[in-house]
């Protein structure tokens, strides 16, 4: 379970997210929608533990910056950063060291055939393309075995069959009962992934839904219908 | 941890493997050996002829580097900015399950291995230089090593992983460190300025009881002090000191809790380091403050013509635009060093001095800057990076040449400002004055061509390194010819006949450079 409680954050005089608190139970998928400047990568980066902010962060209802929350916990960034001299499975190495993960080779092989990779593996970090970098920063973060995972814009870069595979990862994880936040202005990516779906406009959440209250409801209509954007003449 | 251990571990592997592979690697190596050679050397022969290898002189220039480093330190850990991270390790490391007092002592393994190494050279110059007994250089290399960095490493957990003292504490902090090392160069410089200024003066200095009792960078000269010249009681109370300080930072830096507030300062650094770092691969001068706190006026320019001309009128909207106009730093610079050389050429009565030679003066010192400053990037190296610069309609060297047209204006201002103060001083006519003018827009001109063709040549075969010796050497050949050209005319028929030749002579070769280079604005993937 993924829980933000009174997060409240800062910058100077700038309030970035003002007052957000919602929660995304196990095994679904919250999706974090909101026009550009809206505050979702505020949002990610503090559950990351990335930023200071006022409120709280529960992981498993374990603070967010606990180590031990943080064993559980798997981040994909919205621009991911490699290390230069590291190739690819030396990423998923290192992640494999850090969170002590049991992920096997035989899983990590799986991961790179998913997405492509098995001819990147010996690729040094700064030789991949965006895309790739991208790839790269998704399998790192299954390579955690998560069970919270937060995805920050993960569909950008990717190419059509890097998002087929990762809605069907994130389908997996789903039914595995782990639990996902998606930040994303894509609403086309994520129709058939979300159970809750939260709306944000300048800091604050807008708008609160469950695919049961929201019945057959397209997203895009209810996006539009919350932040008033997107009419067609 | 085990990950953090892995990390360094492969990433130094890789890094080595890769570098055995480039021969930039080797050749650089070679000049790193000659350097540390040559620096040795003059170094031997300075304390051998200057009967200067005494252990008390050894002591104050320990000192000196005390005073200058150790403050300096701790302003950039209490700013945050004294650790560098990565982006990298701000999307893999601070999200990781490692406790964030960890990833600070990783982040500053770069600064202990550094103290290693100072304090491996600093021992071998005590007892090879100064006459230090093995016992001394050993303490020392102890001493610096392993208590240096403890009390470092207390200092960066305790700037860094603070989560309770407030920002205004560390602002207050950094302020009283300027504070501090404004008094010392104060005290230094009424010292140098009532007193015969020599080093003695600084072995004196050091040596005052009030300066060893100073916190921490005082104890530290008083450790060095009881280490190299004995025990006295302030060197001995200085480092009983020291040793409690260093114990007690150590158990409060243990103790402290964090929970890795600092992360938010690291990445932001991390970011600026990044756009610095990406800025200065281009050649690009920036000063983030100043960057940061730009503002543009309002401006408009007619754009007198069609295809390439278009990019000329565009830079000059944006410099319009500018609040400094075309000039920046640069100007300021080259206004300096005009006023020296008249200020230097007024004092040292150049004129009699020189004689006929007194109007190579300002040429010759132009020749030297242009020569060894690698210059600096403007807007004309952006537009290589706009794909729209390559989709004009146009040829390369119209291109190039709008792109460029700005440099030249720039070129003729810096160059009226180095000449200027220097031809009143020595009475150069006005027909030699703007000779020496445009022999200086020529040179700017050569640097800047010659630099885009070396990077037309070898693109990044061999580095930034490899690119500048390629300039370098072109632009030698250059000036080499150039000047054979203007001593056959100075001899044959007139010194400005010499100056003139020199500078179609230069004209000739630059314009030979660009057509060359204009081969970058062919197409954009000259530059990968």
């Amino acid at each position: 379970m993924l829980e933000v409680q009174g997060l409240t954050k800062k910058y100077g005089n700038y309030l970035a997210v003002d007052h957000v608190s919602f929660i995304v139970p196990n095994g679904q998928v919250g999706i974090l929608l909101g026009p550009n400047g809206a505050g979702k990568s505020t949002i990610i980066k503090s559950i990351a533990g990335l930023l200071r902010y006022e409120g709280g962060v529960g992981i498993q209802q374990m603070p967010a910056r606990a180590l031990e929350a943080k064993r559980i916990f798997g981040y994909v960034p919205e621009l991911p950063a490699m290390f230069d001299a590291l190739t690819v499975r030396e990423h998923i190495e290192y992640v494999r060291r850090a969170y002590d993960s049991p992920i096997t080779d035989g899983e990590v092989a799986q991961l790179f055939t998913r997405f492509e990779l098995d001819d990147k593996q010996e690729k040094l970090g700064n030789e991949l393309s965006k895309g790739m970098m991208q790839k790269v920063s998704i399998c790192c973060a299954l390579a955690i075995k998560p069970k919270v995972i937060l995805l920050d814009e993960p569909m950008v870069g990717l190419d059509p069959a890097a998002i087929k595979e990762l809605k069907e990862v994130v389908l997996e994880l789903k039914a595995q009962g782990t639990t996902v936040l998606i930040s994303t202005h894509m609403l086309e990516m994520v129709k058939e992934l979300w159970d809750v779906m939260f709306i944000m406009e300048k800091g604050r959440i807008v708008g609160t839904f469950t695919r049961e209250q929201a019945k057959d409801a397209d997203i895009e209509e209810l996006f539009f219908q919350i932040t008033g954007g997107g009419e067609t003449k | 941890m085990k990950g953090l251990i892995y990390l360094y571990q492969r990433t130094i592997t890789n890094r080595v493997k890769k570098a055995l592979k480039r021969p930039v690697t080797y050749i650089m190596a070679v000049f790193i050996l000659l350097y540390v050679l040559l620096i040795c050397n003059s170094l031997n022969m300075m304390v051998a002829e200057g009967d200067f290898g005494s252990a008390e002189n050894f002591v104050t220039i320990l000192s000196i580097l005390v005073f200058v480093l150790i403050p300096s330190n701790l302003v950039s850990y209490a700013k945050r900015k004294g650790l560098l991270f990565r982006p990298s390790e701000v999307h893999f490391v601070f999200s990781s399950p490692v406790s964030p007092k960890k990833v600070l002592m990783f982040a500053g393994v770069k600064s202990f291995s550094m103290n290693i190494l100072i304090g491996i050279a600093v021992a071998v110059a005590g007892v090879a230089l100064f006459g230090s007994s093995l016992l001394q250089a050993f303490s020392y290399f102890l001493f610096f090593v392993v208590f240096e960095s403890i009390l470092e490493a207390s200092a960066i957990i305790f700037c860094y992983g603070n989560e309770k003292l407030t920002e205004k504490f560390f602002k207050g902090l950094v302020i009283a460190m300027y504070l501090f090392m404004a008094a010392i160069v104060g005290i230094a410089a009424y010292f140098m300025i009532t007193k015969e200024p020599s080093f003695g003066l600084l072995q004196e200095f050091f040596s005052m009881p009030a300066i060893q009792l100073v916190p921490v960078v005082g104890w530290n000269v008083a450790a060095i002090r009881l280490i190299f010249l004995g025990p006295d009681t302030v060197s001995m109370a200085g480092t009983a000191l020291f040793l409690i300080s260093t114990v007690l930072m150590f158990l409060a830096a243990w103790r402290m809790e964090c929970t890795g507030d600092y992360y938010e300062d690291a990445m932001k650094f991390a970011d600026e380091y990044q756009e610095r770092r990406a800025k200065q691969k281009k050649g690009v001068a920036s000063v983030p403050w100043l960057e940061k706190h730009r503002k543009f006026r309002r401006a408009s320019v007619e754009y007198k013509g069609s295809y390439a001309k278009a990019i000329y009128f565009r830079q000059m909207l944006e410099y319009k635009k500018s609040p400094t106009f075309i000039f920046g730093w640069n100007t300021l610079l080259c206004f300096g060093i005009g006023i020296l050389i008249g200020a230097v050429c007024y004092f040292n009565d150049a004129i009699q001095e020189f004689g006929p030679g007194k109007i190579f003066i300002v040429p010759g010192v132009a020749c030297y800057i242009v020569f060894i400053f690698s210059g600096y990037a403007t807007k004309w190296s952006k537009e290589l990076e706009n794909p729209y610069t390559y989709l004009i309609p146009d040829t390369p060297l119209k291109k190039m040449w709008y792109a460029t047209k700005i440099e030249h204006f720039r070129a003729a201002a810096d160059g009226l400002l180095i000449t200027l103060p220097g031809a009143v001083v020595l009475g150069l006519s006005p027909a030699l004055s703007v000779l020496t003018v445009l022999l200086y827009i020529c040179l700017q001109a050569n640097r800047l061509y010659y630099g885009m063709l070396a990077d037309a040549l070898i693109g990044n075969l061999l580095g930034n390194t490899g690119r500048t010796l390629i300039k370098t050497f072109l632009q030698g050949i250059a000036i080499g010819i150039a000047a054979g050209a203007a001593v056959i005319a100075g001899i044959l028929v007139s010194v400005e006949a010499g100056f003139f030749a020199m500078i179609v002579m230069m004209s000739a070769l630059t314009f030979a450079g660009a057509a060359a280079a204009s081969v970058s604005f062919a197409k954009m993937e000259v530059l990968d």
